[in-house]
């Protein structure tokens, strides 16, 4: 849309300006001239793109000017000639260009279109009104990722996501607040949650290898229509809320993996105080110490299987049976059972959430 | 000088979770240190609390002689590579390599330096201009440490950098940051889950397991000394072999006895491997006549060729061959010895087929006792 806007103006300027004048893309690529036949061609300045800015630069015989001032680069306005006059006439472009490109994208801003579905500030029958009018695909699978800084940082998240995911058609990144940022991703529709886990990784640790960012990851379900992002936003919200209970060690929530933790957070604390003390009728879930309760959780983790979960804790086979067996004599319950291992992982989950001082009630 | 010492460092998550626990190291400048351990050991949280990215519950860290504890992570003088490095899509290998400098507001001269000079120690001048869609798993690997090095840190964090690569990449890739170290001088702390890297890479090894250090020591200490039984089946490919029995002594010689001999019907066999004197050092075993222990011993110490076996006529076992198998320039027998799982790492040569009843003899210089209920080595 923006080439033939530009296209549109040139056309306009080229009876009064008497030199080739036009725009290139970020990989200098002629996209619209007052010489139609030369669009397409590359200026090659990839070795100058470090020096040119908001400053007019000379190359190859052209005047090279940025449009706009970010730190990303779309578009430049160039001029042929490396004259005093081509300088003038470039810096002039320039603005009039940044100007039109401000004003087409604040009336066509598909980002801000986002944004208000995600908050839920649009109705949801203008959703597909103002999704014809910005050409926007409606039934495209899209996940909502928010991204939550932990601590105070010099860096912008939000340039640094951005620059993450560059295609302004398919992924939108968005500021929410002033530490919580939200990425609309456009995905494969079969995709998998352990890509999109991945895929929030390495948003993780991007920001915290690059520039010390120390950064929480909430995810929320694949949603096949643009209306249901406001639901994919508020799962990754939930997950990241349910997470600082649950997972307090881990980075990356996912929405649908929370389980029985968006359960439990739910319930009212009286009701988990007496469950509590009904299952530990002998002793406490205190009386257990940190290695017994690490190797509970590994035990948990491994299905209840004592081979493998001997395997993973590198510990003989006997010894993990001792554990268990210490378990049973201490809990009364026998974590090899079922029924008995289910009451445990809810008791657990439980005695976390009271701790975690939630508003009693 | 970039030496960092961590003094009794702990760990603690809401809830209750102790990811590490009274962590002490001592590691010098210039030194390539490894934390290996499985996954959920505490290792990466180690990492992280030496960067700056997660708090330290107790404790301190000094880097060189500066306490960092409530240092931010940027100003801590260290640059970190993690699993799952990302390069944006639209920018060139320069970019990559200079956006960091560039959100810090950076000179464009310096950047340029630093960009140069990193591409130039990793070998990657020529794909400056490229786009990441135009690398090898490679050649993004080095470009995602060339984010690091342009930080020029005095200290570098590796967290896993390797994990995503395939294994032929990832054995090149070894030896690359091998190679990377001695070019920087820098002090190198790389984790890892994958023993191999870290035999083949560290100048010093700590092995980790829930949240608390096992041992620390170069990688032949812990492969031929292990401190304890963890250690012993953590390190080394295939793993060492464990195998419970009880100790005798008769006529001041120590035995290790094991088997499964039914004393009603007599039926199985009892084996009976005479422990050479060294193994007694300090009259060590004297403590464990008559009760249970663990023997160890590395599938490479365990022999089927027949002037092994006659040359070791105190440590012979029958066993039956379960599986083998034939990994080109050496082949692993699995084996069953009176319930006793047994593998073994012999010459391709060998002729023994699953089903059959083969004798093999243990090198009884070579083992190792580890106590039952403490699972710490008797005697290496």
């Amino acid at each position: 849309m923006a080439n033939r806007l530009f296209q549109s103006v040139i056309h306009q300027m080229r009876s009064t300006i008497d030199c080739t004048i036009g725009v290139l893309d970020s990989n200098f690529n002629i996209i619209a001239c007052s010489d139609l036949g030369r669009i397409g061609e590359n200026i090659d300045a990839q070795e100058f793109h470090t020096n040119i800015g908001s400053k007019s630069t000379i190359v190859n015989g052209y005047t090279v000017k940025a449009l706009g001032n970010s730190d990303q680069l779309d578009y430049y306005a160039f001029v042929q000639g490396d004259d005093p006059l081509a300088e003038k006439y470039c810096s002039i472009i320039a603005i009039s260009f940044t100007n039109i490109k401000f004003y087409y994208d604040e009336k066509y801003d598909r980002r801000n279109f986002i944004k208000n579905i995600i908050l839920d500030n649009i109705l949801p029958g203008d959703i597909y009104i103002k999704a014809r009018e910005l050409y926007f695909n409606s039934d495209e699978t899209r996940s909502v990722i928010l991204i939550r800084a932990l601590d105070k940082n010099d860096v912008s998240i939000y340039d640094v996501v951005q620059n993450l995911f560059p295609d302004k058609n398919k992924d939108f990144v968005i500021n929410i607040n002033e530490t919580d940022v939200a990425l609309v991703k456009e995905v494969k529709q079969d995709i998998l949650s352990k890509d999109i886990e991945n895929l929030a990784s390495s948003i993780a640790d991007t920001l915290s290898g690059e520039f010390y960012c120390h950064v929480v990851i909430g995810i929320g379900s694949t949603v096949e229509n643009i209306k249901d992002l406001a639901k994919s936003f508020k799962e990754a919200q939930a997950a990241l809320e349910v997470g600082k209970v649950f997972d307090t060690d881990k980075s990356i929530i996912n929405y649908d993996n929370l389980g029985i933790a968006r359960l439990i957070y739910q319930l009212p604390t009286t009701l988990c105080e007496t469950y509590l003390s009904e299952v530990f009728k002998r002793g406490s879930i205190e009386s257990l110490d940190q290695e017994t309760l690490f190797t509970i959780q590994r035990f948990f983790e491994n299905n209840l299987n004592v081979s493998e979960t001997s395997r993973k804790l590198f510990v003989h086979r006997n010894t993990l049976v001792y554990r268990l067996d210490k378990i049973k004599k201490i809990t009364g319950l026998d974590l090899r059972e079922f029924d008995h291992a289910i009451i445990f992982k809810i008791a657990l989950m439980v005695n976390k959430y009271l701790k975690a001082n939630p508003i009693k009630y | 000088m970039a030496s960092l010492s961590l003094r009794n460092v702990y760990k603690r998550y809401p809830g209750g979770v102790v990811a590490v626990s009274d962590f002490n190291l001592e590691i010098k400048d210039k030194e390539f240190i490894i934390l290996v351990g499985p996954s959920g050991c505490g290792k990466s949280t180690t990492l992280r609390m030496v960067a700056g990215l997660e708090e330290i519950s107790d404790g301190e860290v000094y880097i060189g002689d500066r306490l960092v504890n409530d240092v931010a992570p940027k100003d801590r003088d260290i640059a970190m590579v993690f699993q799952n490095y990302a390069l944006y899509p639209h920018m060139s290998v320069f970019d990559n390599m200079a956006f960091g400098l560039k959100l810090r507001k950076v000179s464009k001269d310096e950047i340029k330096r630093r960009v140069e000079e990193a591409a130039r120690i990793l070998d990657i001048e020529h794909l400056l201009e490229r786009k990441p869609k135009a690398l090898s798993g490679g050649q993004r690997q080095r470009v995602a440490l060339g984010r690091a090095i342009v930080r020029e840190p005095k200290v570098f964090l590796l967290d896993e950098p390797l994990s995503n690569l395939d294994a032929k990449l990832r054995a090149q890739m070894r030896t690359e940051i091998s190679k990377l170290h001695q070019r920087l001088g820098t002090t190198f702390i790389y984790v890892t889950h994958d023993q191999t890297e870290a035999m083949t890479m560290g100048t010093r090894i700590v092995v980790m397991k829930n949240g608390l250090i096992q041992q620390v020591d170069t990688p032949q200490k812990l492969y031929l000394e292990p401190c304890n039984l963890f250690v012993a089946g953590f390190i080394g490919s295939p793993q060492m072999n464990f195998i419970d029995g009880v100790i005798l002594c008769e006529n001041d010689t120590y035995y290790f006895e094991f088997g499964s001999e039914d004393t009603k019907t007599r039926a199985g066999v009892k084996y009976k491997i005479k422990l050479p004197a060294s193994k007694n050092a300090d009259d060590r075993l004297k403590e464990y006549i008559g009760k249970e222990i663990i023997l160890g011993i590395r599938p490479e110490h365990v022999h089927n060729e027949p002037e092994i076996i006659a040359a070791n006529p105190d440590s012979i076992v029958e066993a039956d061959v379960e599986v083998t198998e034939l990994m080109g320039a050496e082949t692993y027998l699995y084996m069953n010895c009176e319930g006793q799982a047994i593998n073994a790492r012999v010459a391709p040569t060998s002729t023994a087929r699953p089903g059959d009843k083969i004798k093999i003899a243990f090198e009884a210089d070579n083992i190792h006792l580890f106590d039952k209920d403490t699972e710490l080595t008797v005697t290496n």
